[in-house]
């Protein structure tokens, strides 16, 4: 070979120009990236200017009407999203973004509130307990559950899901009311069993043996729910919500939208929260068990703290991804500005608003300007949302980094 | 079901080529692409028209851009696009773009009528609807005259569908949303409760699976598990959405749907763009139409529009 003819220093030099010309590509795609970024916002502030400055015909929209409720309505149409009617017109403009924001923080906000305490549970459960056979399982099924598009999964729950829930509105009740003290008693059982049993029903394999109780939990909870709706609701939850409560359901609810956001929310926090778990030494969880501290203790107060920069960073990709997705809030939100508290109503966000309104804005006008001025909002506030991550999470890491915490 | 899929799944920008190489010789040679830019409503209607103009002339080809009656006018205006179908007339401030860059105004060509229905679940005992009931049920301004807004099934003298009535309708921005505002609202304001659905396939859809549920759609959308509701007049006559009643405009809720042609004044038209036109205001381009939902020309306006564009008279 002549390779291995050829002098050390011909060697040397070639290994350099290989490492000078990484080094060269590596910058390059970073300042790439960088340039591309900035040239987004750019593009994005440039463009909308001319809203509120205009030149030549566009005519100018004024800011109070962006965030400030219209003045002289009554409370119903205080904050109000209707550009194509009011636009160009002599009335006034309801070009309110609030319910826009308002129903894009309610539908990342209920998607996180489902995503987070499970998939953290599972991450804790699989990075401590859980079995290496099932662990490798269960990893690639849940990247798998990634890979799923997000028109797929909303295409399921607004045509599906939500026509189901609406119909069994008391099942799902029930299964709330039935799942969780259900599954907690299930651990307050184990942790009483008999040594023999436990070890037939090993922690590590929790996650298969769980599986009949589960739907046993399920069967009970549909076949219970006729009953609790006739004992608790008047026979008919609908209307009970709507009279005593004042609760209106919509068939595309913001709990629809926040169940099919958490599941594709879920695998990515999942995989982050449990690499920074299992990147905890072992030394440390097996110390804490050691001196004493129960199995609970050593989760909560060693490894749980000693993970918490890629945890919170988990959470927060989690909150990135939920704020800007597009498809599955468009396809199962039903897509109405409203502004209430009440999970079961519709909302509207900014990126549907975007993708639905867009195709039809005429290029250059104010509705099309206000529109990218929605799409900068959107950016702006997950640049603020990643910032904020990174500088939590590296002071989080300089101040756990002695226990040799992950990530 | 099926459709809402293929609406959400195929991009906006729908991209068709329309390409017959070996259909048998014309007596007639012309060839040449025609390229159109717009509604979405009418892309069904266009690939046909297509598809039958290149059966008849093997050497033109019809490339359709589907993307919104909102695509068309800039289109036209740029020069990408001689021919632009629209589901709704040119706006103003459209119009005068227009006429700014060119000179002289775009040439605006019926070629096929539509309307959009007010549908109901099949199990719905509701048959008609006045056009202030509509007003009092979609819009929370009631510029029709309505004195108060409906939302309960109960206001309508119904007692079976119980509660709340659930809207639904097109996405904001749409011309069929438009549309609908300007005949059935007084150009009033829709409630913020009104649900809306990217395309009437998925209306539709919706209201098929929700007995509480009304919405409205474009006429060639009816499923069998919707019913479409007629509309009182102010004399209490009901006017179903039948193609006798909506091609002569008696169905107040129907609309033209427009070819706008780039064409400067005295010249005449090119030869694609001619066969093209000369089919679609033919017996048997008018035919398509009747075939995907729509509603055919009334006879004397076909003809009108012919003569118009110097077309002569076509063979029956």
């Amino acid at each position: 070979m002549p390779d291995s003819s050829s002098p050390p220093s011909v060697r040397r030099r070639l290994r350099q120009g290989r490492d000078r010309l990484a080094t060269v590509l590596v910058t390059a795609g970073g300042i790439g990236v960088i340039a591309a970024l900035l040239a987004i916002g750019v593009f994005l502030v440039v463009e909308v200017v001319p809203l509120f400055w205009p030149s030549g015909a566009t005519q100018a929209v004024s800011p109070q009407a962006l965030w400030l409720p219209l003045e002289g309505a009554d409370d119903s149409v205080r904050f109000r999203w209707d550009p194509t009617a009011t636009l160009g017109t002599d009335e006034p403009a309801r070009i309110s973004l609030v319910p826009l924001a308002w129903g894009t923080l309610e539908a990342a906000a209920w998607a996180l509130l489902i995503a987070v305490p499970l998939a953290l549970g599972a991450a804790a459960h699989s990075a401590l307990y859980m079995s290496p056979r099932l662990r490798s399982r269960l990893k690639p099924t849940l990247e798998l559950m990634e890979a799923l598009p997000g028109v797929v999964i909303g295409f399921v729950a607004g045509l599906v899901l939500a026509p189901w829930v609406e119909r069994h509105l008391a099942d799902v009740l029930a299964m709330l009311v039935l799942l969780v003290p259900g599954l907690l008693l299930a651990g307050g059982l184990w942790s009483r069993l008999p040594p023999r049993l436990q070890q037939a029903l090993p922690l590590g394999w929790a996650g298969l043996w769980l599986l009949p109780w589960l739907l046993l939990l399920l069967a009970a909870s549909h076949a219970l729910s006729p009953w609790l709706e006739a004992w608790a609701f008047g026979g008919d939850l609908r209307r009970w919500l709507e009279v005593h409560l004042g609760l209106d359901v919509a068939v595309r609810n913001a709990m629809i939208v926040g169940m099919a956001m958490g599941f594709a929310v879920m695998p990515s926090v999942y995989a982050l929260a449990e690499d920074a778990l299992s990147s905890v030494p072992r030394s440390l969880a097996e110390g804490a068990q050691a001196l004493g501290a129960t199995r609970w203790q050593t989760l909560w107060r060693v490894v749980l703290p000693a993970a918490s920069p890629g945890i919170f960073s988990a959470v927060m990709i989690g909150a990135g991804r939920a704020v800007g997705e597009t498809m599955i809030v468009l396809m199962a939100s039903g897509n109405t500005a409203l502004m209430t508290w009440n999970p079961l109503d519709g909302l509207r966000s900014l990126a549907a608003t975007i993708a639905i309104e867009l195709p039809e804005a005429g290029p250059e006008g104010p509705h099309y300007r206000l529109l990218l001025l929605a799409a900068l909002l959107l950016f702006i506030f997950t640049f603020l949302v990643n910032t904020l991550a990174e500088l939590v999470r590296s002071r989080l890491r300089r101040r756990y980094r002695r226990l040799g915490g992950g990530a | 079901m099926s459709a809402a899929l293929r609406r959400c799944l195929t991009p906006w920008l729908l991209l068709v080529m329309l390409w017959a190489p070996h259909a048998q010789a014309q007596t007639e040679e012309i060839a040449g692409s025609l390229g159109t830019v717009g509604s979405d409503t009418m892309a069904e209607l266009m690939l046909r028209w297509g598809e039958a103009l290149t059966r008849q002339h093997p050497g033109i080809r019809l490339q359709l851009q589907a993307s919104g009656s909102a695509s068309a006018p800039p289109a036209l205006v740029s020069g990408t696009t001689r021919l632009g179908p629209m589901s709704r007339p040119m706006n103003e401030a459209e119009r005068r773009t227009f006429i700014e860059r060119h000179g002289y105004p775009p040439r605006e060509l019926a070629v096929a009528r539509d309307a959009l229905v007010v549908v109901v679940h099949r199990h719905n005992p509701l048959e008609s609807l006045g056009r202030r009931e509509l007003d009092a049920i979609f819009s929370d301004s009631r510029r029709c005259g309505a004195s108060e807004g409906i939302r309960r099934w109960q206001q309508l003298g119904l007692d079976r569908p119980e509660g709340r009535i659930r809207l639904h309708g097109r996405n904001a921005a749409s011309g069929t949303q438009g549309l609908f505002r300007r005949i059935a609202l007084c150009d009033g304001h829709f409630r913020p409760e009104v649900n809306e659905h990217p395309g009437s396939a998925a209306v539709v859809s919706a209201v098929a699976e929700d007995p509480r549920a009304i919405g409205y759609a474009g006429l060639n959308h009816l499923t069998p598990g919707v019913k479409a509701l007629a509309r009182r007049d102010a004399e209490g006559t009901r006017h179903f959405p039948d193609p006798e009643a909506v091609r002569r405009g008696d169905y107040a809720l129907s609309r033209d749907l427009y070819l706008y042609l780039n064409l400067p004044p005295g010249e005449s038209l090119p030869a694609p763009e001619r066969a093209f036109l000369d089919l679609v205001l033919s017996p048997a381009g008018q035919a398509i139409v009747e075939e995907l939902g729509f509603v055919a020309l009334p006879e004397a306006r076909r003809q009108h529009q012919r003569q118009r564009l110097a077309l002569g008279e076509a063979d029956p």
